[in-house]
């Protein structure tokens, strides 16, 4: 006679264990789920590069604006765009600071400031602003750190913007 | 240092995934099957180097995943526990010529399955004349036919 109860467990020709084997098979099914949430969520961006990640601040008054990516990961290049509002046809000052422009390594910064100096641990840029009064400065940032990472850009002492990247491993 | 890490890192994770992948997931490798494994590796392969392409991080690596891989089956031979965890056990799903198809659904595998098994290794071909079919801890399914069990 056929034993069609399939969940007890069977001591002949292998001996089961079917309570383990259950959970076993739990096991896999929860965890497919939480892989197609892992795909879903690296198409949303939280591991970098999707609409989770992109981020643009702001400040006050509206002197400042960044944006960045809220999520890196280790080894790839980071692209922060700072827009700064001064006077036309002049020159903006700009101080980059945070663990940020420390931590990571600044590849490229385009176009070349007019002046570029070291503040404390800071970085004083000056940049050249078109007939609007704006300039757009492109930061490269090489992630070669892992963790999280913040920075400021401040035009005046009231026009300051922060920002932070969480570097994967 | 961190070369010991990353060893160690992807090998966990390798492990989870392919645990979550299940056993029957690599066990008959079909030609793409093949091909996915070739890509897994090529992925595989940068997270563990890193970017350094050293004779030295190389042999890093590949001692501390022989490490891990050894270690554990070490672990499994003096715990019965730990073996069953991670290699899991063998699966009854045919039975005295019948299907067990509850287990058969969460193991993945379609009565096809099951009979190209009996077909290529003991030359049976219907469910009748399997007295047990077992799926191994490696994925694979072992016949018994009726005829050999009585």
């Amino acid at each position: 006679m056929a034993n069609t109860d399939e969940e007890s467990a069977r001591h002949y020709p292998v001996s089961e264990d079917m309570r383990m084997q259950r959970r076993v098979w739990r096991f896999e099914r929860l965890g497919w789920y939480a892989l197609v949430g892992v795909v879903g969520l690296s198409l949303a961006g939280l591991f970098g590069n999707g609409p989770l990640s992109e981020r643009t601040v702001r400040s006050a008054d509206g002197r400042v604006q960044v944006e960045y990516a809220r999520f890196t990961r280790n080894g790839a290049a980071e692209q922060l765009r700072i827009r700064v509002q001064g006077k036309p046809d002049s020159e903006a000052t700009l101080l980059l600071g945070g663990s940020m422009f420390r931590d990571l390594t600044m590849e490229t910064l385009q176009p070349q400031p007019l002046v570029s100096v070291s503040q404390g641990r800071a970085l004083l840029l000056h940049l050249g602003t078109d007939r609007d009064g704006f300039a757009t400065l492109y930061v490269t940032l090489r992630n070669d750190n892992i963790g999280q990472f913040s920075g400021t850009a401040r035009v005046g002492p009231d026009s300051a913007v922060r920002f932070s990247t969480f570097v994967y491993p | 240092m961190d070369s010991v890490l990353r060893a160690g890192a992807m090998y966990v994770a390798l492990m989870v995934l392919f645990r979550v992948a299940g056993r029957r997931s690599l066990a008959d490798l079909t030609t793409f099957d093949f091909v996915l494994l070739l890509i897994i590796g090529e992925a595989t392969q940068q997270a563990l180097l890193g970017e350094d392409f050293s004779f030295t991080n190389a042999v890093l690596v590949i001692a501390t995943l022989i490490v891990l891989d050894v270690g554990l089956s070490l672990v499994k031979l003096n715990s019965l526990s730990v073996a069953r965890l991670l290699d899991g056990h063998a699966t009854v799903v045919v039975e005295d010529g019948h299907f067990l198809h509850g287990r058969m659904r969460r193991s993945r595998l379609t009565e096809d399955d099951i009979l190209e098994s009996a077909r290529a290794n003991q030359g049976l071909t219907d469910v009748s004349q399997i007295q047990y079919a077992i799926v191994e801890r490696n994925g694979k399914i072992s016949i018994i036919s009726r005829d050999g069990a009585s």
